[in-house]
């Protein structure tokens, strides 16, 4: 493996592919090649992992967030090694005569060499598109040199729920200073939607001061960061509609660590409202029994998977008030369960 | 004196939001306001819980009343359109849906009925089991004739028994799904059995035709004004449902560098095609009494002329962009009765042979007279008295049995000042924008670029957005998105009285005119572009038809 990489030979390499996609495409007809971009995406990965789960999760994410995808793959090594390749991804939508392309950089690289890939991602970046974070590994979030890439993106992206210490890695996000998109919380999506749309009847939205109690069940020994956002968004809400609850946690040592199981919000008086959300399945396809009241109902939910985060997620390339408010929150909480 | 919950809610939102307002509450001051139920006077004005950037929008606690709950247009687009939005989450937990007509069925039957419907005709989803049996759980059925007022005292009960059971909170939106000539006596019925008004929100749906000319449209507007305010009347025109329509207000308004070349001065003419390349399709009777200026231009494509054309809204409130818009559908300069026949075009399909099968003429196909002078095609060089727009042409045309089924609006900005490279072949090549509706949605310019090698040659290359491949999400079918707006109260996309009634304004003379003349029909051939005159009209204002 080379110790450097030119980014102007990079560079150089992806125009002479697009000079080749647009001879190779269909010589006979104008139409060619469609460039498409609206960020640049970069990866970070280890070496161990498929890399053929992270191209597919890319491949997926092109159609709705066309970007300039870097995924540099990490070994763990003191030796300084960098080395590069270039590559295009291309899609033909059915029924059209052109492809869109979105191009593809690949940079292998060991821990040692951190400190040398932020000057050579850079000038990679598209230039006035946001630069997006994805960092799929706990180890990697944890070196020392890893601020100096950070410090490029304009939203760093990675899933806490992977972190050993929940506590620790909120208290690490909330200090970074960045705009975060942290997995953990784009799984909630679905079931703070749920929660917003039964309090969308003003019959429910009238009780909802008489809260008293919430209750988050969630599998393993202690709270997940999810279960510590879930909570935290759902006591911003209630205070901010004058109830005061408290929350209780209920661990399900049987249930698989991290996962939530169910989230009850109830009021202190017997006639009061209750509602009771158990989630129930593998994140293929969770489904929601919905109790409040005497109504029961179910939901099913889309499947949960990289794809369907970082879709939301690439959405919103700025920064997030609901989550960051939560964010603080669910610090909080880790610390008073601490 | 009793007061109602939901005037009472008015009430005393309005009168708190001017006193005093602490922590998302509102607290009353005036004792006269006060309602005995202390949880509404703690309710906060909004869902805590609500999360606008992740979020969709959410529709209320409700019941959905379709009239003509058998028919075609129930089973093909409102219940699949329905159920996708339980799929997609956006149906409250009590949700229900009673549908009405004269086929005696039991709920158990009507339900069993709609699972085949939206198996079959759910577009580009897939039919989820499970869903459909959360979703099934609110779909309940009454046999009833709209003529038959004791059909609205039933309907009343049962609506009433599905408000307790299923929470809806009083709110209804009843959606006529019936023949147009039907929407006032049901209108009556509902008027007439105390459910236009209630506990929640009462609101109406109609489907196109909003009358035949202005008179009957202005006199279905008074039936149905005596029981609904204009404001909770929604007159669907799916056509501005569509991505590709609603994207037009995005590209016009949300970015800076279109408007300023949205006038007279750099735009040299507007064409807006609607073509279809299938026949009247078995619907000969009822096409045969509306004809292409009624059935396309009245509404939907003049609906597309006045978002393409209108001035920018203050807001993105409803009443802000349906101002808008109605306002540019008055300044429409109607014809007079001697420019109509050089300025608009009637024409009829003859028969033809198509890729190898023999295709009948407008006058041979089932139910339709053989001497009928219905236009099956229509054409109209409209042009709007204002500043932004005085003298520029719109040229609007839609057809049936036309080459292929397109729906787009080319805008054309006048040519360079000066020609620097000169001579550039024969044909002119001015900027293009396509703003394509359907089938490949998405917008593409037209400019000219060097051609590559020496010399100064330029050619017109087209730069495309794609709305399909640049995001790959799934859209909403236009019902989908139009229902939703109802249940939520949005009128935005919906075409509000003095809209219909400008529109009528500007098409009313053509038709007086056209029916006192006897057309030499057929004048096209089916598959071809249309009648010869069409072309001839464009060519006395200097211009030429676009192919799509």
């Amino acid at each position: 493996m080379s110790t450097t990489i030119q980014p102007e030979r990079v560079l150089r390499e992806l125009a002479e592919l697009w000079v080749t996609l647009g001879k190779e495409s269909d010589p006979g007809h104008s139409s060619g090649v469609l460039r498409a971009c609206a960020m640049t995406l970069i990866t970070l990965v280890e070496e161990s992992e498929d890399p053929s789960d992270v191209w597919s999760t890319m491949a997926a994410l092109m159609p709705e967030h066309p970007s300039r995808a870097i995924v540099i793959r990490f070994r763990e090594s003191a030796t300084r090694e960098l080395s590069s390749r270039v590559f295009s991804q291309c899609w033909m939508p059915f029924g059209h005569r052109r492809q869109i392309c979105c191009e593809q950089i690949e940079i292998s690289a060991s821990d040692a060499s951190l400190p040398d890939l932020a000057p050579v991602v850079l000038p990679l970046a598209v230039a006035d598109l946001p630069v997006m974070l994805w960092c799929r590994s706990a180890r990697l979030f944890s070196l020392p040199d890893f601020p100096q890439i950070a410090k490029i993106a304009h939203k760093l992206l990675l899933d806490s729920s992977a972190f050993p210490d929940p506590p620790e890695i909120l208290a690490r996000i909330q200090g970074s200073g960045k705009i975060v998109g942290d997995l953990a919380w784009t799984r909630l999506t679905r079931v703070r939607e749920l929660i917003s749309q039964i309090f969308e009847s003003r019959n429910y939205l009238a009780r909802l001061a008489d809260v008293a109690h919430v209750k988050v069940t969630f599998g393993g020994n202690v709270p997940p960061t999810g279960a510590y956002y879930l909570a935290a968004w759902i006591l911003d809400c209630l205070e901010s509609a004058g109830a005061h609850p408290r929350v209780d946690w209920e661990p399900v040592l049987g249930d698989p660590p991290g996962q939530i199981s169910r989230i009850e919000l109830s009021s202190a008086a017997s006639d009061g409202l209750r509602l009771a959300i158990c989630i129930s399945g593998e994140s293929a396809r969770q489904c929601a029994e919905v109790q409040i009241d005497s109504l029961t109902t179910h939901t099913v939910f889309p499947p949960d998977n990289d794809y369907v985060l970082l879709r939301e997620e690439l959405a919103i390339p700025g920064r997030d008030a609901v989550y960051e408010r939560s964010l603080a929150r669910a610090n909080k909480l880790a610390a008073e369960k601490k | 004196m009793k007061i109602g919950r939901k005037n009472h809610l008015t009430r005393f939102v309005g009168a708190a939001q001017g006193e005093r307002q602490r922590n998302g509450f509102v607290t009353v001051i005036s004792a006269a306001l006060v309602e005995p139920c202390d949880k509404l006077n703690n309710m906060p004005l909004e869902n805590p819980f609500q999360d606008p950037l992740r979020f969709e929008r959410r529709i209320p606690e409700c019941a959905v009343a379709i009239f003509g709950a058998n028919g075609d247009l129930t089973k093909r687009k409102l219940l699949p359109a329905l159920y996708r939005l339980a799929y997609e989450r956006r149906l409250s937990p009590g949700f229900a849906v009673l549908g009405i007509s004269r086929t005696p069925m039991s709920d158990d039957q009507f339900r069993a009925s709609m699972h085949d419907s939206v198996a079959k005709f759910l577009e580009d989803s897939p039919f989820d089991e499970e869903v459909w049996s959360a979703f099934a759980q609110g779909l309940y059925y009454m046999a009833g004739d709209i003529g038959d007022p004791q059909a609205f005292t039933h309907l009343a009960a049962s609506l009433k028994q599905i408000e307790d059971c299923r929470h809806t909170a009083g709110n209804v939106l009843f959606y006529l799904s019936t023949q147009p000539s039907q929407y006032a006596a049901a209108a009556k019925g509902i008027g007439a059995a105390g459910l236009a008004e209630g506990k929640g929100w009462r609101r109406i749906v109609i489907e196109k035709p909003f009358g035949h000319d202005l008179e009957s449209a202005r006199e279905l507007s008074n039936e149905l004004h005596e029981v609904f305010r204009e404001s909770d009347i929604y007159r669907i025109d799916h056509y501005l449902g569509k991505e590709t329509v609603q994207n037009i207000l995005a590209f016009r308004f949300g970015n800076g560098i279109f408007e300023p070349l949205w006038d007279r001065r750099y735009v040299n003419s507007v064409q807006i095609t609607a073509a279809e390349s299938i026949g009247v399709e078995g619907r000969g009777g009822y096409y045969q009494e509306a004809g292409a200026l009624r059935d396309m231009i009245q509404n939907h494509l003049l609906q597309i002329m006045a978002t393409i054309a209108m001035e920018p809204s203050a807001t993105f409130q409803p009443d802000a962009v349906r101002d808008e818009r109605a306002k540019l559908l008055r300044t429409i300069r109607v014809m007079k009765p001697d420019q109509v026949l050089a300025n608009s075009i009637s024409g009829q399909y003859g028969p033809a042979r198509i890729g190898g099968a023999d295709v009948p003429g407008f006058r041979q196909e089932k139910g339709v007279d053989p001497q009928s002078q219905t236009n099956t095609y229509a054409a109209a060089t409209f042009f709007v008295d204002n500043w932004r727009w005085a003298g520029v042409p719109f040229f609007i045309r839609s057809g049936k049995r036309l080459p292929k089924r397109v729906t787009e609006i080319a805008i054309q900005f006048n040519d360079a000042p000066h020609a620097v490279f000169g001579d550039n072949g024969d044909e002119a090549t001015p900027n293009l924008l396509i703003l394509r509706i359907q089938p490949e949605e998405g917008i593409s310019l037209r400019f000219l670029s060097k051609r590559p090698g020496a010399g100064m040659k330029l050619r017109p290359v087209s730069m495309d957005f794609n709305y399909g491949s640049s995001f790959g999400e799934r859209s909403p079918t236009a019902y989908e998105t139009l229902l939703l707006d109802a249940m939520i109260g949005d009128a935005t996309l919906y075409t509000r009285q003095d809209m219909v009634e400008a529109s009528w304004g500007a098409v009313e003379p053509i038709l007086n005119v056209w029916q006192n003349h006897k057309f030499e029909f057929p004048n096209y051939e089916a598959g071809t572009w249309g009648p010869k005159a069409a072309d001839e009209m464009l060519a006395r204002h200097g211009h030429t038809w676009r192919t799509p």
